[in-house]
Protein backbone atom coordinates (compact mmCIF):
# COMPACT_ATOMS: atom_id res chain seq x y z
CA UNK A 1 0.00 0.00 0.00
CA UNK A 2 1.16 3.58 -0.95
CA UNK A 3 1.35 5.88 2.02
CA UNK A 4 1.12 9.94 0.62
CA UNK A 5 4.04 11.37 1.53
CA UNK A 6 3.32 14.42 3.54
CA UNK A 7 5.82 17.04 1.95
CA UNK A 8 6.12 20.55 3.23
CA UNK A 9 4.97 22.05 0.52
CA UNK A 10 1.10 23.45 1.24
CA UNK A 11 -1.95 21.68 -0.78
CA UNK A 12 -2.55 24.41 -3.63
CA UNK A 13 -6.62 25.50 -3.05
CA UNK A 14 -8.16 26.69 -6.17
CA UNK A 15 -9.20 30.97 -5.23
CA UNK A 16 -11.20 31.37 -8.84
CA UNK A 17 -14.76 29.60 -7.97
CA UNK A 18 -14.58 31.45 -4.83
CA UNK A 19 -13.62 35.00 -6.49
CA UNK A 20 -16.45 35.00 -8.93
CA UNK A 21 -19.32 34.29 -6.16
CA UNK A 22 -17.82 37.33 -4.42
CA UNK A 23 -18.07 39.76 -7.03
CA UNK A 24 -21.14 38.60 -8.52
CA UNK A 25 -22.10 38.61 -4.80
CA UNK A 26 -20.58 42.23 -4.46
CA UNK A 27 -22.07 43.31 -8.36
CA UNK A 28 -25.36 41.99 -6.86
CA UNK A 29 -25.32 44.50 -3.51
CA UNK A 30 -24.32 47.57 -5.78
CA UNK A 31 -27.20 47.16 -7.94
CA UNK A 32 -29.73 46.89 -5.59
CA UNK A 33 -28.39 49.48 -3.27
CA UNK A 34 -30.32 52.64 -3.93
CA UNK A 35 -28.56 55.61 -2.30
CA UNK A 36 -30.93 57.89 -3.64
CA UNK A 37 -33.77 57.86 -1.29
CA UNK A 38 -32.40 59.10 1.57
CA UNK A 39 -34.64 61.44 2.07
CA UNK A 40 -37.18 58.98 3.27
CA UNK A 41 -37.93 58.74 7.18
CA UNK A 42 -38.05 55.04 8.44
CA UNK A 43 -40.61 56.43 11.02
CA UNK A 44 -43.84 57.18 8.48
CA UNK A 45 -45.45 54.43 7.03
CA UNK A 46 -47.09 55.62 4.17
CA UNK A 47 -50.24 54.47 3.44
CA UNK A 48 -50.49 51.46 0.61
CA UNK A 49 -52.51 52.30 -3.17
CA UNK A 50 -52.45 50.11 -6.08
CA UNK A 51 -52.39 52.87 -8.42
CA UNK A 52 -48.88 54.57 -6.71
CA UNK A 53 -46.96 53.32 -9.35
CA UNK A 54 -43.04 54.99 -8.91
CA UNK A 55 -42.71 57.43 -11.19
CA UNK A 56 -40.41 56.40 -14.76
CA UNK A 57 -39.01 59.48 -14.73
CA UNK A 58 -37.34 61.03 -12.03
CA UNK A 59 -38.22 64.15 -10.93
CA UNK A 60 -35.20 67.11 -10.87
CA UNK A 61 -36.35 69.62 -8.55
CA UNK A 62 -38.19 67.59 -5.84
CA UNK A 63 -38.18 67.91 -2.20
CA UNK A 64 -39.09 65.86 0.66
CA UNK A 65 -41.39 66.41 3.38
CA UNK A 66 -41.49 63.65 5.96
CA UNK A 67 -44.43 64.01 8.28
CA UNK A 68 -45.18 61.18 10.82
CA UNK A 69 -44.96 60.13 14.56
CA UNK A 70 -42.12 59.67 16.69
CA UNK A 71 -41.15 56.37 17.16
CA UNK A 72 -39.30 53.95 19.23
CA UNK A 73 -36.81 51.14 18.32
CA UNK A 74 -40.04 48.52 18.18
CA UNK A 75 -42.21 50.78 15.93
CA UNK A 76 -45.03 51.90 18.67
CA UNK A 77 -45.92 55.38 18.62
CA UNK A 78 -44.77 57.24 21.38
CA UNK A 79 -46.02 60.57 21.32
CA UNK A 80 -49.41 61.56 19.79
CA UNK A 81 -47.90 65.15 18.34
CA UNK A 82 -47.01 64.58 14.31
CA UNK A 83 -43.92 66.14 13.47
CA UNK A 84 -42.29 67.22 10.06
CA UNK A 85 -38.55 65.40 10.31
CA UNK A 86 -35.89 66.94 9.10
CA UNK A 87 -33.19 64.55 10.19
CA UNK A 88 -32.70 64.31 14.03
CA UNK A 89 -34.51 67.38 13.63
CA UNK A 90 -38.17 67.37 14.30
CA UNK A 91 -40.45 70.41 13.94
CA UNK A 92 -44.75 70.65 14.45
CA UNK A 93 -46.20 71.63 11.39
CA UNK A 94 -47.80 75.08 12.96
CA UNK A 95 -43.60 76.24 13.27
CA UNK A 96 -42.37 74.99 9.98
CA UNK A 97 -42.62 77.91 8.06
CA UNK A 98 -38.98 78.81 8.80
CA UNK A 99 -37.63 75.91 7.71
CA UNK A 100 -40.06 76.16 4.21
CA UNK A 101 -38.91 79.66 3.97
CA UNK A 102 -35.30 78.35 3.59
CA UNK A 103 -36.12 75.55 1.37
CA UNK A 104 -37.89 78.22 -1.27
CA UNK A 105 -34.84 80.46 -0.57
CA UNK A 106 -32.23 77.76 -1.58
CA UNK A 107 -34.22 77.58 -5.01
CA UNK A 108 -34.59 80.91 -5.56
CA UNK A 109 -30.77 81.37 -4.54
CA UNK A 110 -30.30 78.51 -7.60
CA UNK A 111 -32.06 80.08 -9.80
CA UNK A 112 -35.20 77.91 -10.15
CA UNK A 113 -38.62 79.39 -10.41
CA UNK A 114 -41.12 78.18 -7.04
CA UNK A 115 -43.13 76.95 -9.77
CA UNK A 116 -41.35 74.04 -11.02
CA UNK A 117 -40.46 73.07 -7.67
CA UNK A 118 -42.53 69.75 -6.28
CA UNK A 119 -42.71 69.30 -2.91
CA UNK A 120 -43.10 65.69 -2.22
CA UNK A 121 -45.37 64.67 0.78
CA UNK A 122 -44.46 61.70 2.43
CA UNK A 123 -47.50 61.42 5.52
CA UNK A 124 -48.02 58.75 8.13
CA UNK A 125 -51.46 56.88 7.43
CA UNK A 126 -52.31 57.54 10.27
CA UNK A 127 -51.67 61.43 10.77
CA UNK A 128 -54.95 63.52 10.48
CA UNK A 129 -55.67 64.83 6.93
CA UNK A 130 -55.90 68.18 8.25
CA UNK A 131 -52.93 68.58 8.91
CA UNK A 132 -51.30 67.66 5.71
CA UNK A 133 -54.10 70.78 4.29
CA UNK A 134 -52.52 73.11 6.47
CA UNK A 135 -48.83 72.06 5.82
CA UNK A 136 -49.77 72.65 2.27
CA UNK A 137 -51.30 75.79 3.33
CA UNK A 138 -47.74 76.67 4.75
CA UNK A 139 -45.84 75.88 1.53
CA UNK A 140 -47.98 78.46 -0.55
CA UNK A 141 -47.41 81.74 2.36
CA UNK A 142 -46.56 84.83 1.53
CA UNK A 143 -42.57 84.39 0.35
CA UNK A 144 -42.79 80.30 0.02
CA UNK A 145 -45.34 80.23 -2.80
CA UNK A 146 -44.20 76.77 -3.87
CA UNK A 147 -47.39 75.15 -5.92
CA UNK A 148 -46.68 71.39 -7.14
CA UNK A 149 -47.83 68.94 -4.61
CA UNK A 150 -47.25 65.19 -4.68
CA UNK A 151 -48.34 62.76 -2.11
CA UNK A 152 -46.82 59.78 -1.45
CA UNK A 153 -47.77 55.99 -1.06
CA UNK A 154 -46.15 52.89 -1.08
CA UNK A 155 -46.91 50.86 -4.01
CA UNK A 156 -49.72 47.90 -3.32
CA UNK A 157 -49.10 44.80 -5.49
CA UNK A 158 -52.93 43.20 -6.25
CA UNK A 159 -53.15 39.52 -5.43
CA UNK B 1 26.71 42.92 -16.62
CA UNK B 2 24.68 39.95 -15.00
CA UNK B 3 22.30 38.42 -17.60
CA UNK B 4 18.96 37.05 -16.02
CA UNK B 5 19.25 33.16 -15.73
CA UNK B 6 16.05 32.01 -18.57
CA UNK B 7 16.28 28.73 -17.19
CA UNK B 8 12.71 29.09 -14.69
CA UNK B 9 10.67 30.05 -17.48
CA UNK B 10 8.42 27.30 -17.54
CA UNK B 11 7.23 28.09 -14.00
CA UNK B 12 4.22 29.72 -13.00
CA UNK B 13 4.23 33.10 -11.53
CA UNK B 14 2.23 33.54 -8.15
CA UNK B 15 0.00 36.37 -8.38
CA UNK B 16 -0.63 37.31 -4.13
CA UNK B 17 -4.64 36.45 -4.23
CA UNK B 18 -4.27 37.71 -0.21
CA UNK B 19 -4.80 41.56 -0.56
CA UNK B 20 -7.55 41.11 -3.15
CA UNK B 21 -9.71 38.78 -1.36
CA UNK B 22 -9.37 41.51 2.14
CA UNK B 23 -10.47 43.91 -0.29
CA UNK B 24 -12.91 42.48 -2.17
CA UNK B 25 -14.33 40.80 0.90
CA UNK B 26 -14.52 44.52 2.74
CA UNK B 27 -16.47 45.66 -0.22
CA UNK B 28 -19.05 43.07 0.29
CA UNK B 29 -19.50 43.88 3.89
CA UNK B 30 -20.18 47.48 2.89
CA UNK B 31 -22.53 46.88 -0.19
CA UNK B 32 -24.29 43.98 2.26
CA UNK B 33 -24.58 46.12 5.41
CA UNK B 34 -26.01 49.39 3.63
CA UNK B 35 -28.21 47.56 1.94
CA UNK B 36 -31.96 49.33 2.97
CA UNK B 37 -34.39 47.01 1.28
CA UNK B 38 -37.01 49.91 0.39
CA UNK B 39 -40.32 49.33 -1.05
CA UNK B 40 -41.63 51.51 -4.41
CA UNK B 41 -43.16 54.68 -3.32
CA UNK B 42 -45.66 56.16 -5.75
CA UNK B 43 -47.04 59.88 -6.27
CA UNK B 44 -49.89 61.50 -6.77
CA UNK B 45 -49.87 64.88 -7.58
CA UNK B 46 -52.12 67.05 -6.33
CA UNK B 47 -52.85 70.72 -8.10
CA UNK B 48 -52.88 73.79 -5.74
CA UNK B 49 -52.81 76.88 -7.29
CA UNK B 50 -51.42 79.72 -5.37
CA UNK B 51 -53.70 82.32 -3.52
CA UNK B 52 -57.24 82.72 -1.97
CA UNK B 53 -57.41 78.97 -0.20
CA UNK B 54 -59.68 80.50 2.26
CA UNK B 55 -62.35 80.44 -0.23
CA UNK B 56 -63.08 77.62 -2.69
CA UNK B 57 -61.48 78.77 -5.90
CA UNK B 58 -63.56 77.74 -9.29
CA UNK B 59 -61.14 77.69 -12.26
CA UNK B 60 -64.27 76.98 -14.86
CA UNK B 61 -67.57 78.13 -13.79
CA UNK B 62 -68.91 76.17 -16.30
CA UNK B 63 -67.17 73.33 -14.94
CA UNK B 64 -67.91 73.33 -11.57
CA UNK B 65 -65.49 70.71 -9.30
CA UNK B 66 -66.73 66.94 -8.49
CA UNK B 67 -67.17 67.34 -4.38
CA UNK B 68 -65.77 64.50 -2.96
CA UNK B 69 -66.47 65.00 1.05
CA UNK B 70 -65.33 62.76 3.95
CA UNK B 71 -66.51 62.40 7.30
CA UNK B 72 -64.49 61.22 9.88
CA UNK B 73 -65.47 59.37 13.37
CA UNK B 74 -64.50 62.19 16.00
CA UNK B 75 -62.47 60.09 18.26
CA UNK B 76 -60.45 56.69 16.27
CA UNK B 77 -60.42 59.35 12.88
CA UNK B 78 -61.86 56.56 10.65
CA UNK B 79 -64.41 57.00 7.93
CA UNK B 80 -68.04 57.76 8.64
CA UNK B 81 -69.39 58.75 5.50
CA UNK B 82 -68.21 59.87 2.28
CA UNK B 83 -70.46 62.22 -0.31
CA UNK B 84 -69.88 62.43 -4.04
CA UNK B 85 -71.37 65.78 -4.99
CA UNK B 86 -74.11 65.26 -1.93
CA UNK B 87 -75.14 61.90 -2.60
CA UNK B 88 -73.69 59.37 0.05
CA UNK B 89 -71.25 56.60 -0.93
CA UNK B 90 -71.12 54.80 2.22
CA UNK B 91 -68.64 54.54 5.42
CA UNK B 92 -66.47 51.18 4.55
CA UNK B 93 -63.77 49.77 2.09
CA UNK B 94 -66.52 49.43 -0.81
CA UNK B 95 -67.70 53.30 -0.39
CA UNK B 96 -64.39 53.91 -2.37
CA UNK B 97 -65.20 51.57 -4.97
CA UNK B 98 -68.71 53.18 -5.24
CA UNK B 99 -67.05 56.27 -5.33
CA UNK B 100 -64.99 55.22 -8.37
CA UNK B 101 -68.10 53.96 -10.23
CA UNK B 102 -69.64 56.99 -10.14
CA UNK B 103 -66.33 59.06 -11.24
CA UNK B 104 -66.13 56.38 -14.10
CA UNK B 105 -69.88 57.54 -14.82
CA UNK B 106 -69.43 60.81 -14.78
CA UNK B 107 -65.80 60.38 -17.29
CA UNK B 108 -67.61 58.85 -19.24
CA UNK B 109 -70.59 61.55 -19.30
CA UNK B 110 -67.38 64.36 -20.24
CA UNK B 111 -66.11 62.11 -22.54
CA UNK B 112 -69.23 62.44 -24.79
CA UNK B 113 -69.92 66.37 -23.82
CA UNK B 114 -66.52 66.50 -25.39
CA UNK B 115 -62.48 66.01 -25.65
CA UNK B 116 -61.87 69.52 -23.45
CA UNK B 117 -63.89 68.70 -20.90
CA UNK B 118 -62.32 65.82 -18.90
CA UNK B 119 -58.56 67.61 -18.84
CA UNK B 120 -60.43 70.66 -17.41
CA UNK B 121 -62.62 68.70 -14.53
CA UNK B 122 -61.40 69.23 -11.04
CA UNK B 123 -62.00 66.94 -7.78
CA UNK B 124 -61.93 68.69 -4.66
CA UNK B 125 -61.35 66.43 -1.74
CA UNK B 126 -63.03 67.77 1.53
CA UNK B 127 -62.29 65.78 4.67
CA UNK B 128 -62.71 66.45 8.03
CA UNK B 129 -59.45 67.52 10.09
CA UNK B 130 -59.04 64.46 11.74
CA UNK B 131 -59.80 62.01 8.95
CA UNK B 132 -56.71 59.04 9.07
CA UNK B 133 -54.73 60.17 5.70
CA UNK B 134 -54.68 56.81 3.93
CA UNK B 135 -58.28 57.30 3.58
CA UNK B 136 -57.58 60.88 1.73
CA UNK B 137 -54.51 58.81 -0.64
CA UNK B 138 -57.70 56.15 -0.73
CA UNK B 139 -60.35 58.67 -1.81
CA UNK B 140 -57.77 60.31 -4.54
CA UNK B 141 -56.62 56.93 -6.34
CA UNK B 142 -60.61 55.97 -6.84
CA UNK B 143 -60.91 59.52 -8.55
CA UNK B 144 -57.52 59.23 -10.61
CA UNK B 145 -58.14 56.21 -11.75
CA UNK B 146 -58.52 52.45 -11.95
CA UNK B 147 -56.09 49.79 -12.29
CA UNK B 148 -57.03 47.12 -15.51
CA UNK B 149 -54.95 43.84 -15.93
CA UNK B 150 -51.66 45.79 -14.29
CA UNK B 151 -52.32 48.88 -16.26
CA UNK B 152 -53.73 52.06 -15.07
CA UNK B 153 -56.72 54.10 -16.71
CA UNK B 154 -56.90 57.71 -15.80
CA UNK B 155 -60.23 58.88 -14.50
CA UNK B 156 -59.37 62.51 -13.41
CA UNK B 157 -55.71 63.72 -13.04
CA UNK B 158 -56.51 67.25 -11.40
CA UNK B 159 -56.96 66.79 -7.80
CA UNK B 160 -57.08 69.71 -5.05
CA UNK B 161 -58.04 70.12 -1.66
CA UNK B 162 -61.03 72.18 -0.27
CA UNK B 163 -60.32 74.73 2.31
CA UNK B 164 -59.43 73.29 5.78
CA UNK B 165 -61.98 72.11 8.01
CA UNK B 166 -62.10 73.45 11.64
CA UNK B 167 -60.31 71.20 13.94
CA UNK B 168 -62.49 69.22 16.71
Amino acid sequence: MKIKSSGSTPPDVDMTPMIDIVFQLIAFFMVISNFEQQQADERVTLPRNQLAKPPEVKRDDAFTLNLGFDKNKEGEIIDNTPYIFFGDERVEVANCSNRLRQEAQFYTTIGTPLEDVTVEIRADKEVPSGLVQTLIQKCQEEGIEFQRFALKATQKVSP
Amino acid sequence: MKIRNRNEEGEKIEVPMAPMIDVVFQLLIFFMLTLKIIEPEGNFDINMPLGAPETSSVTDPDLPPFKVRMEADPDTGTLSRLFFNGQPMGNDRTAFQRLNLQILKSVNALKAAGPDALDKQEVEIDPDFGLNYENIIEAISACSGKMVEGKMVRYISRIKFAPIRAEN
